[in-house]
């Protein structure tokens, strides 16, 4: 699966299933500060993702 | 059956539908999908609005509106929960401060959607209400960038509000913005901001403020829009690195994240403190500025020696 943080640089992930949560814990991430999309659709942390998914994480800005 | 664990694809099912999933409530440990979610928080907007009387009949809104996530999901769903009143108008104000590279895109975005949602839009600007913009204000005092542009956009948004002829301003705070402040005002020392109500009446030009997301996340905010594929995805302000509510923002963020109900915990405590000072003066006594009329310490407020110091 494919990774692609806030900063636009993107990861190839081997490995099994696992959820979403599990993938921002291991890059640092606090799942508050951001959203994360699979497939285009906007998906909760508890959400497994794996083969070959592609999943975005995009920052929350802060303001507006 | 609905269901909060996944199913065999991976998938999370909304507890109320058999849709997917957008987000769990960490409150109610529920998970939803984009509709019933929707949905939920329109209800607790309302009934936030409802319980403090935000809204009454005949208000003319004044939506503080800069096409960032939070104003945007403010204008979206107050429009929805004001149309079924008549009597309500909404009036979008967009203030453009002049920051290169970041507000072009932004004051874009946020005309496209007030057309769109056939919503009356008014912008300002600083260079046209205070002769310069932002980043010639801020040449020499760029560590000050967040204070000095909250006193601008607030006055420049106040007087947009009353050649309006608004009734009430409405900006897009949420609860993580409001438990910033305490955490700030308390980190500062800063006893009277700390207690005071936001939307006390003061001066004589006064038209109250309402803040209809205060009980909403920043999180929650984003999901809502992203959903809708209304989620704008805009650059951070470049001034917002050096002001400590970055540092409080990202501190506070993790607490909630480790001990849920932090910040719903630290606005209610704050809520409690301010009814049980109202009316006693904590900072000196309270004169008028005799520019404006609002209350202040000295002889003019901060607002005008501001305004002042750049003219
Ligand atoms: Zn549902
Ligand atoms: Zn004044």
């Amino acid at each position: 699966m494919i990774v692609i943080l806030p900063d636009s640089s993107s990861y190839d992930i081997c490995g099994d299933r696992c959820t979403v949560g599990s993938i921002l814990e291991r890059f640092g991430i606090n799942p508050l500060e951001v959203i994360v999309s699979v497939g285009g659709n906007v998906v909760p942390e508890e959400w497994v993702v794996g083969g070959s998914d592609t999943i975005r994480i995009i920052r929350i800005a802060h303001g507006g | 059956m609905a269901t909060s664990d996944p199913g065999n694809d991976g998938r999370i099912r909304c507890a109320l539908c058999n849709e997917l999933s957008v987000i769990r409530l960490r409150d109610r440990n529920r998970q939803l999908c984009a509709e019933h979610f929707a949905a939920d928080l329109s209800e607790r907007v309302r009934e936030t609005i409802t319980s403090h009387a935000m809204i009454a009949p005949g208000d003319r809104i004044a939506v503080a509106f800069s096409g960032g996530k939070d104003s945007t999901a403010l204008l979206l769903l107050l429009r929805d929960l004001v149309t079924a009143s008549d009597d309500i108008t909404l009036v979008a104000i967009t203030v453009d401060e002049g920051i290169a590279g970041y507000r072009s895109d932004t004051i874009r975005s946020a005309e496209s959607l007030a057309e769109e949602l056939g919503i009356e839009q008014v912008i300002v600007s600083f260079s046209g209400l205070f002769g310069k913009d932002l980043d010639a204000i801020l040449e020499s005092q760029k560590e000050r960038a967040c204070s000095i542009c909250g006193i601008l956009r607030r006055k420049a948004l106040l007087s947009a509000a009353q050649a309006a002829g608004a009734t009430k301003i409405a900006t897009g705070h949420n609860l993580d913005d409001e438990a910033q402040s305490v955490l700030m005002n308390a980190l500062r020392g800063d006893l009277a901001r700390l207690v005071r109500d936001s939307s006390s009446r003061s001066g004589d030009c006064f038209i109250p403020r309402i803040k209809p997301l205060k009980d909403i996340s920043e999180k929650e905010i984003a999901v809502f829009l992203m959903a809708r594929g209304r989620f704008p995805e805009l650059p951070e302000c470049p001034y917002t690195r050096y002001a400590l509510r970055a540092e409080i923002r990202s501190r506070l963020s993790s607490l909630e994240y480790r001990h849920p109900g932090t910040m719903k915990r630290l606005v209610s405590g704050k809520e409690r403190l301010t009814s049980v000072l109202d009316g006693i003066p904590l900072g000196g006594a309270i004169n008028r500025c005799r520019e404006c009329g609002e209350p202040c310490s000295g002889t003019v407020c901060q607002t005008c020696q501001l305004i002042a110091s750049l003219l």
